[in-house]
């Protein structure tokens, strides 16, 4: 455990991403330390979605250098890229995250089976109890709610045991509860699974389970917050950055 | 693959059109192969009791491939016979001289035509087919006939090659033909080409060039292999067609649902699919539906297949007795043909897929990208150039190969217009739509196809392709046809000519009393340049020796050459003409003398004619125009199934296509309905879409069928020196345009009434 401290979970040196004329991120430099839970904020346009997309290797930076658990992704091809992000990272989308015709366990095995290791069941079925939902194992995507395909996607994110998880507004289209229920999830899965997690948010409740807060904006980093902060803090200083 | 099983079983409606397309063709392909493998070339039936049948020798090849025979004079061949009846085993070794001869009926010829050519017999031959005199005696002096169903002591009336004749039945046989005594079938025949041998000949011991089992069958009457040839080119033109449309529907089906499925494949490639697993996946669901489509295509197609034995049969495009066996090569060949056309339809789009970038799971809507990409303009262009290509080659090709070039002409630029179809649409949607503008509808619609563009594309493509082949086959064929036949009137004096009536051709004594030349047609091998080879020459009374060809570079002074009959002879040369190389002209009286069986084909009159059995007088342009007629009724019917079967495949890929459009814009329509819209709104737009889908389809289609059109026509009048009118088969095209439109607005509306919500919907 103390080896995996001492190393950056992820890593971004003066990351920049250009769409055009467009700048998204401006030379971002970010550590993210594994076992801890950061969250990402910002104003619309502020380049955190850019950020999450760089940092996950979804997206190619157009500077810099992006370093996932020790690999710098500079260099790989699109298929060790795929690679990597099979092995060391997990996600969580805002919505979308499941594939319908894949029941809600198919759905947990599908990265073991696209790295062509056949899925432990034993596994799979801790995992699904682990996000409440060992009775919906065998339910496709359609007859869950919004929460629960929620957390059948972070059961899919944390069955791999990923160096990182990525999570895109994980709350935005889901109500107080189910929101709820998700934050909780992430949260124990850094205090329990030593996890790494990063989260792109707009809700100051949403990050307040964080224990880091950063806040971009104009594709820089403009702010940050260590240890816990609660969410009315949060939102204060979200609205000086939109008033700035 | 038990992903690709579940994710085909969980969405199995977006998979229908590749099922539906799969399933067709493979049985269209099964059922027709099935009757051409049915449809081999059969031992003639009078051989039956022939093991082993002895050919006069080739010599040399003809232009065709295939090998020249020359034939056994008489006395040649009577050696050769007590020759082989020697060989250990054989009982017999009987001559088979073949002649020409038709019962007259009330002075009418009667029976099939090119049948007759081959009808008469030599008495012994009968043997060969196992036949045996079942009352009277057998014919002993010429004028005396067996044959079957006739009571011995009858007489009866015949057309030959020398004219009619009055002959005496003496007996009766049990198999078909006419049956003279040995010496007046030679007389009739002039030259032999087979003696068949009966018991059980010892094959080691026979020297020149036998044919034994199976093998027989290379001595199938000439008439059977044409009507079969007729047939072929048929089955050839429907798989291939069949094939060409089937890979075209599985290629836009798969496109579309491709472009439908981008968030979930680029998911997929989020949670670590690499390009590779997307394309594997791709291709192992088509397979999963090729197989189930192919499950169901067999089974119909071996079983529709005898089903249309006796229309062939009727049709005139199988011989007479054709019978359709079970094919189990050519069933599996179609199977996997299904699976390679579904692999190949899915390629493109699978290619496309791998390419889609994790990161388009997190964009909310499909938002098209670029609709036209550098290997679509290049594939597009070079089609679009290959098919122009063919259409103005087209008139230069000989007629026989035409309607064969005019379907791939067609089928290439087809491709073209629905590869470069995106490019157009934009304009014409914004054209069209312009009065609409204003209403909600209108704008609705409007937007709707400018920003799916690729939608519109893969709607309007099925319906370009019907219309487009519709308008473009027939077309081609009936300006084609026009053409040639203004062309060959053209050339024809105003006189009448003794033509011939339910005859192969006119008989010596139809032609004898008439006023005017009457060459006559016949086969001769020469000599020419150290090659020897078959040409077909003809008999004119004005040639005082050989007269060849000007396109024959070495022409000799004098040239050796092999009648009909057998007998050789060296002839001097004495002119050239301006046709074909393959033709020759010689002196008539030459040519009766060594071809009995040589008939004329018809005699241009330059005076009142005699009538005689088996011939008619018609104008010269009834005679040329009933030519063509016969052609043009063979090739109706061909343009009849070609077109039926496109416009069913097509129609299919219409619904297909717009069903899946529509189910996949649930959410679209869902937000429409919110947005204080009814069910009557939808429908509007849907069926506004489809229309315009249609109407940009059309128009394409028609654009390229006019288009080829012209420049097929411009090519002819270049050929013909002479103006050419342009047929526009409206006719054909304005039912199918009709058709394709009802089709779409049914299956674009339908999902939308389907209360059931998408199984996949919420996201």
């Amino acid at each position: 455990m103390t080896i995996t401290t001492l190393k950056a979970a992820v890593e971004l040196r003066k990351v920049s991403r250009q769409y055009g004329a467009v700048t998204a991120l401006d030379a971002v430099d970010l550590t993210i330390a594994p076992a801890a839970f950061t969250a990402i904020m910002g104003p619309s346009g502020s380049g955190k979605s850019t950020l999450l997309h760089c940092a996950a290797g979804l997206d190619r930076a157009t500077g810099g250098d992006v370093i996932i658990d020790g690999v710098p992704l500079g260099g790989l091809s699109e298929r060790d890229l795929t690679k990597l992000r099979r092995e060391r990272v997990g996600f969580v989308f805002q919505s979308f995250n499941l594939i319908p015709a894949l029941s809600a366990e198919q759905n947990v095995a599908l990265p073991m089976r696209l790295a062509g290791r056949r899925p432990d069941p034993g596994q799979v079925k801790a995992m699904l109890a682990e996000v409440g939902l060992a009775d919906r194992a065998k339910h496709r995507p359609s007859e869950l709610s919004g929460g629960q395909q929620q957390r059948v996607a972070i059961a899919r994110a944390l069955v791999s045991r990923p160096a990182v998880l990525f999570a895109d507004e994980p709350t935005g289209a889901l109500d107080t509860k189910a929101s709820r229920d998700v934050l909780r999830l992430l949260r124990l899965a850094v205090d329990r699974h030593v996890q790494t997690v990063v989260m792109v948010t707009h809700d100051p409740y949403a990050a307040a389970h964080a224990d880091r807060v950063v806040f971009l904006a104009d594709g820089r980093i403009a702010d940050q917050t260590e240890g816990s902060v609660d969410a009315a803090e949060i939102a204060v200083r979200m609205t000086r950055l939109e008033q700035r | 693959m038990s992903l690709a099983f579940t994710m085909v079983r969980h969405r199995f409606a977006a998979f229908a059109g590749t099922f539906v397309a799969i399933a067709l063709g493979v049985a269209l392909v099964a059922g027709a192969c099935t009757l051409w493998a049915s449809s081999r070339p059969q031992v003639p039936e009078r051989y039956n009791s022939a093991p082993v049948l002895v050919h006069s020798p080739t010599i040399g090849k003809g232009t065709d491939g295939y090998p020249d025979y020359r034939s056994w004079t008489p006395a040649e061949a009577r050696d050769k016979a007590d020759q082989l009846s020697t060989v250990p085993g054989v009982t017999a070794a009987i001559p088979d001289p073949t002649f020409y001869v038709q019962e007259l009926i009330k002075n009418k010829a009667t029976g099939d035509p090119e049948a007759s050519r081959t009808a008469g017999h030599a008495y012994s031959s009968a043997e060969l087919g196992g036949y045996h005199l079942t009352a009277g005696t057998p014919p002993s002096k010429p004028g005396e006939v067996v044959l079957r169903g006739s009571t011995p002591g009858g007489t009866i009336d015949v057309l030959t090659a020398a004219g009619p004749e009055h002959w005496t039945v003496t007996g009766t046989v049990d198999g078909p033909g006419f049956y003279l005594s040995d010496a007046a079938a030679m007389e009739q025949a002039g030259g032999v080409r087979v003696i068949g041998l009966t018991g059980d000949p010892q094959t080691s011991a026979i020297t020149g060039l036998f044919f034994t089992g199976g093998d027989r069958d290379k001595l199938e009457d000439e008439s059977v292999t044409r009507i079969r040839w007729l047939g072929a080119q048929l089955i050839i033109a429907m798989v291939t067609l069949g094939v060409f449309v089937a890979v075209f529907v599985v290629a836009s089906t798969c496109a579309l649902s491709a472009a439908q499925r981008r968030r979930e494949i680029g998911l997929l490639r989020a949670v670590g699919a690499t390009p590779g697993q997307v394309v594997r996946l791709m291709y192992a669901e088509t397979l999963v539906v090729a197989v189930l489509g192919g499950a169901v295509g067999v089974p119909v197609g071996a079983l529709a297949a005898p089903l249309l034995a006796s229309p062939l049969v009727n049709a005139g495009l199988e011989p007479a007795g054709f019978a359709v066996t079970l094919q189990p090569a050519v069933l599996a060949g179609a199977f996997l043909l299904g699976v390679v056309v579904a692999l190949a339809g899915v390629w493109s789009s699978a290619r496309r897929s791998s390419r889609v970038p994790a990161l388009d799971a997190l964009r909310d809507a499909a938002v098209e990208r670029r609709a036209m990409t550098v290997p679509r303009w290049i594939f597009g262009l070079l089609t679009a150039a290959g098919g122009a290509a063919l259409t103005v080659a087209l008139p230069s090709l000989p007629p026989t190969t035409q309607t064969t070039a005019a379907l791939f002409a067609a089928m290439l630029l087809l491709v073209a217009a629905a590869l470069l179809a995106p490019v157009v649409i934009v304009p014409l949607v914004r054209l069209v739509t312009w009065p609409w503008r204003g209403g909600a509808t209108g704008m609705l619609v409007r937007e709707g196809t400018l920003t799916g563009v690729r939608r519109v594309a893969s709607t309007a493509a099925p319906v370009l392709l019907t219309v487009g082949f519709a308008t473009l086959l027939t077309g081609t064929i009936a300006t084609i046809e026009q053409a040639t036949r203004i062309d060959e009137t053209a050339k024809l004096p105003a006189i009448e000519v003794a033509a011939p009536d339910n005859t192969p051709g006119l008989s010596e004594a139809a032609v004898a009393g008439q006023p005017g030349d009457a060459p006559l047609r016949s086969e001769m091998l020469m000599t020419i340049g150290g090659t020897t080879s078959a040409y077909q020459v003809t008999g004119k009374g004005d040639a005082k020796g050989v007269i060849l060809s000007r396109d024959l570079t070495d022409r000799p002074k004098r040239v050796d050459v092999v009648f009909r009959d057998g007998t050789t002879a060296t002839l001097p040369v004495t002119g050239t003409h301006d046709g074909p190389a393959e033709l020759a002209d010689v002196p008539r009286t030459l040519l009766r003398e060594h071809d009995p069986q040589a008939l004329a084909d018809a005699v241009m009159l330059n005076g009142p004619a005699h009538v005689e059995p088996g011939m008619k007088v018609l104008t010269a342009r009834q005679y040329v125009t009933g030519l063509v007629d016969e052609e043009g009724q063979i090739i109706d019917l061909f343009l009849l199934v070609l077109i039926s079967l496109t416009v069913g495949y097509t129609g299919l890929a219409v619904a297909n296509t717009l069903l899946m459009a529509t189910a996949g814009r649930r959410t679209e329509f869902r937000a429409l309905r919110l947005a204080g819209g009814g069910t009557g709104h939808v429908l509007r737009v849907t069926t506004g879409e489809a229309l315009l889908a249609v109407a940009a389809g059309t128009l394409l289609g028609g654009g390229v069928a006019a288009a080829a059109l012209l420049g097929m026509r411009r090519a002819t009048q270049e050929e013909l020196r002479q103006s050419v009118d342009l047929v526009i088969p409206w006719g054909q095209a304005v039912p199918v345009v009709l058709i394709c439109a009802l089709v779409a607005v049914v299956a674009a509306g339908a999902p939308v009434f389907t209360r059931k919500q998408s199984r996949n919907g919420g996201f």
